[in-house]
C-alpha cells in the first residue's frame, strides 16, 4: 500500500511540475512586457496588416480545409477502397513531417512543375504570394481536421444511414439529413483546431510564401522578423495576441468536444 | 414465384461467412430468424436491406431482382433494437421522414393517424433521446411502417424493453402488421415472439440456414439436435423394429416408442418429442389411448415462470417435459420420483 502510494505521488508529481513549467512559460508572455507598449503596438501599421491577413488568410484556410476534410473523413470512415492505407498515410504525413520540408515540397510543386503552370494559368500563383499562404495553412491544418472527421463520422451508428436510405433518401441526401447534422459538433471542434493551426502556421508559409514585410506577414512571421530586427516590443505583442487566439480556439473546442 | 426470395446467398466477410442462404416467402409470411449470437442473423438483414453486397446468390421481391439494387430502391423498411431514431429530428420529423420523401401533401394526417394506432400521438413534439425504450420503439415502427414498405425487417426489436411493456408492444406491432398486410422478418431470441407473431421460422448457426419452415414443422421436427435443444424439443435415436399398416415401432435403447409416421423397418431413425406434448402421472395408467406409456425417472425440475420443466430419465435417455407449476404440487414430484410419461403416437415424430 506504502509503495503503491509512493509510486502514485511521484507520478501526480511529474504531472504538476509540468505542467507548472508550462503555465509559468505562457503567464510570462503576459507579464514580462509592458501594457502600454503593448496596447500601442497592437494598433501599430504592421500588427494590424499582420493581424487582418492572420485572420483572413486563416478563415479561408479554414472554410478550404473543411470543404476537403469533410468528405476525406466521411470516406476514410465509411469506405474500405484499395489505396486507403496510403490515403491515410500521406494526408497525415504533415503531422509528423518538418513545416519547413513540407513547405520546401509545397514550393517545388508550385514552382516549376506542370502542376505549378496550370495553377498559374488559372491565375492561381502561390510562390511568394498571399494565397500561397493559404495553401501553406491548409495543407499544415489539413491532417488535423480529416482525423477529427474521421473519428467524428467513426462514432456516428452507420445504422441511422441505413434507415435513411431505407426509407427512399440517396447516399447524398442521408448524407446531408443524416450524417452531416449529426456531425455538427465534430465539424465545428475541427474547424476550430484548424484554425488555430493556420493561424499559427510558420515555417510552411515562411518558406512557400516568403516572410515579406507588408506583403506575405502574418502574425508569426511578425514575431520572426521582428525577434530578428531585436525588436522585442512588437515580437512579444505579436506572440500574445496569437496565445489569445489559440486560447479563445481551444476553449471552443473543449465546449464543442463536451456536447460531442 | 414467391413473393419474396432468397436465392444461395453468399457473404464473406473474412472471418464471417454468410454461406448459401435459400428461402422463400408468401405474402404477408411473418418469419422470425433465430439462433445463437454470431450466427449471421443480423448480416442476412442487412445483405436483404442492402448494406451488404453478396458475393454470390440473388434476392428477388414481387419478381423483381433487387440484387443490385441501392437500399432507397428496395422500398424494404428496417427497425433495429437500439431503434436508430435521428436525434436530431421531433418524433414527429421522424416519423414523417420517410413519408416526406414519398409525397408532398396529406403527410400531417398520416403521422396522427399511425401516431394514434401506436398509442404515440402525444410525444409527436419530443425529442426521441426524451423517450422511454418503449416509446422510441413504437416511433421507430411508426417511421418504417408509414411508407408502407414492401417488406419489414426487425432486428430484436422488442428485446431491450422490460416483460410487461414488451408484451404491450407485441400486442401493437401485431395490430399494425395486420393493419398494413406487411411481410416480416424478425430476428429474436425471444421464444414468445416466436410463438405469439411467426409462421414461419429459420435457424441459423455459424453463417448457416439450418432449418427452415412452418413453425409447427420446425418446432415439431427439428432436424438435428442442436435445432431441438434451441426450441427446447427431445430428440431421441433409434431404430425402426416394426411397421404396422404405417405406423412405426421404434426400438430407443431399449425401450419401445410408437410413432404415426411411417417407417421402413430396419431403418435408423430419430424423432422428436416437444415437451408441452408429454404427460406424466404418478400410477400406470389404464385404459387410454395413447400408444406410449414410458417409466420413467424424475432427475430435475427447473421453473420458469408458470411451468416447470422437467428432466426424465428413461433408461438411458433424458426426455425433457413441460408442466404446469400447479401439477407439480397436485402431483408431490419431486427429483428421484418414479413416475409415468404418456406420448400420443402422434407426437412421436420421425424427422
Ligand atoms: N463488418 C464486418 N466485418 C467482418 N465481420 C463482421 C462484420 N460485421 C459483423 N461481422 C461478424 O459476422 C458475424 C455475424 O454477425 P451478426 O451480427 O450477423 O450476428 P447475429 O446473428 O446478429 O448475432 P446477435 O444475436 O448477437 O445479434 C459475427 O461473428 C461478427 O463478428
Ligand atoms: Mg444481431
Amino acid at each position: 500500500m506504502h509503495k503503491l502510494n509512493l509510486f502514485r505521488s511521484a507520478l501526480i508529481l511529474v504531472s504538476l511540475f509540468i505542467t507548472a513549467l508550462l503555465m509559468f512559460a505562457v503567464v510570462s508572455l503576459f507579464l514580462v512586457p509592458d501594457v502600454k507598449d503593448v496596447w500601442h503596438n497592437i494598433f501599430s501599421r504592421e500588427m494590424i496588416f499582420s493581424l487582418k491577413l492572420s485572420v483572413l488568410t486563416g478563415l479561408m484556410s479554414t472554410f478550404l480545409v473543411m470543404v476537403f476534410s469533410i468528405p476525406i473523413g466521411y470516406a476514410l470512415s465509411r469506405f474500405t477502397f484499395t489505396g486507403k492505407g496510403f490515403v491515410k498515410t500521406i494526408i497525415d504525413l504533415p503531422v509528423a513531417f518538418p513545416e519547413l520540408v513540407l513547405g520546401l515540397c509545397l514550393l517545388l510543386l508550385f514552382g516549376n512543375t506542370w502542376l505549378g503552370k496550370a495553377f498559374d494559368s488559372l491565375g492561381l500563383n502561390f510562390v511568394f504570394t498571399k494565397k500561397g499562404v493559404v495553401i501553406a495553412q491548409f495543407f499544415t491544418a489539413l491532417p488535423y481536421a480529416s482525423r477529427i472527421m474521421k473519428s467524428t463520422f467513426d462514432y456516428i451508428d452507420p445504422r441511422m444511414e441505413f434507415v435513411s436510405r431505407s426509407l427512399g433518401y440517396s447516399m447524398p441526401e442521408t448524407f446531408i439529413n443524416v450524417s452531416l447534422p449529426l456531425a455538427r459538433n465534430g465539424v465545428l471542434a475541427s474547424a476550430v483546431i484548424s484554425f488555430a493551426r493556420c493561424i499559427g502556421t510558420f515555417g510552411t508559409v515562411l518558406i512557400l510564401a516568403g516572410g515579406t514585410y507588408m506583403k506575405t506577414e502574418i502574425l508569426p512571421i511578425t514575431l520572426y522578423l521582428n525577434i530578428s530586427y531585436g525588436n522585442m516590443g512588437m515580437a512579444l505583442t505579436s506572440g500574445i495576441v496569437l496565445a489569445v487566439v489559440s486560447f479563445i480556439a481551444i476553449y471552443i473546442f473543449e465546449k464543442a468536444e463536451l456536447v460531442l | 414465384m414467391s413473393f419474396f426470395s432468397v436465392e444461395n446467398l453468399n457473404i464473406n466477410l473474412g472471418e464471417f461467412k454468410l454461406q448459401q442462404v435459400s428461402f422463400d416467402l408468401d405474402r404477408m409470411d411473418y418469419l422470425t430468424v433465430i439462433g445463437p449470437t454470431g450466427a449471421g442473423k443480423t448480416i442476412l438483414l442487412e445483405s436483404i436491406i442492402g448494406f451488404w453486397q453478396p458475393d454470390e446468390g440473388r434476392i428477388y421481391i414481387e419478381e423483381q431482382d433487387i440484387t443490385n439494387e441501392p437500399p432507397e430502391k428496395r422500398r424494404i423498411g428496417i427497425v433495429y433494437q437500439d431503434y436508430a431514431l435521428l436525434p436530431h429530428f421531433t418524433v414527429y420529423e421522424n416519423i414523417a421522414y420517410g413519408l416526406k420523401k414519398k409525397q408532398k401533401q396529406g403527410i400531417k394526417e398520416k403521422v396522427h393517424e399511425i401516431a394514434i394506432s401506436l398509442n404515440i400521438d402525444h410525444l409527436l413534439h419530443r425529442m426521441p433521446l426524451t423517450l422511454s425504450g418503449g416509446e422510441q420503439q413504437r416511433v421507430a415502427l411508426a417511421r418504417a411502417l408509414i411508407v408502407e414498405p414492401r417488406m419489414l425487417l426487425m432486428d430484436e426489436p422488442l428485446s431491450a424493453l422490460d416483460p410487461k411493456t414488451r408484451r404491450e408492444t407485441r400486442g401493437l406491432l401485431r395490430h399494425a402488421i395486420e393493419r398494413f398486410g406487411t411481410t416480416v422478418i424478425h430476428i429474436t431470441h425471444d421464444m414468445e415472439d416466436v410463438w405469439s407473431l411467426a409462421n414461419k421460422v429459420a435457424i441459423f448457426k455459424d453463417g448457416c440456414m439450418l432449418q427452415f419452415g412452418a413453425l409447427e414443422d420446425v418446432f415439431n421436427r427439428p432436424k438435428s439436435e442442436f435445432i431441438a435443444e434451441f426450441v427446447d424439443a427431445t430428440i431421441l435415436k433409434g431404430m425402426v423394429r416394426e411397421n404396422r399398416d404405417g405406423i412405426s415401432i421404434i426400438d430407443v435403447n431399449g425401450f419401445k416408442l410408437t410413432s404415426l409416421d411411417d417407417a421402413t423397418p430396419g431403418e435408423k431413425v430419430r424423432v422428436a418429442i416437444r415437451p408441452e406434448d408429454i404427460i406424466v402421472a404418478r400410477e400406470v395408467p389404464r385404459d387410454i389411448s395413447a400408444h406410449n406409456v414410458l417409466e420413467a425417472t424424475l432427475e430435475m425440475i427447473v421453473r420458469e415462470g408458470k411451468t416447470s420443466s422437467l428432466k426424465l430419465r428413461v433408461r438411458d435417455s433424458l426426455i425433457t417435459v413441460l408442466v404446469a407449476n400447479s401439477t407439480l404440487h397436485r402431483l408431490d414430484l419431486k427429483p428421484g420420483d418414479r413416475i409415468y410419461a404418456v406420448i400420443k403416437g402422434a407426437n412421436v415424430r420421425i424427422v
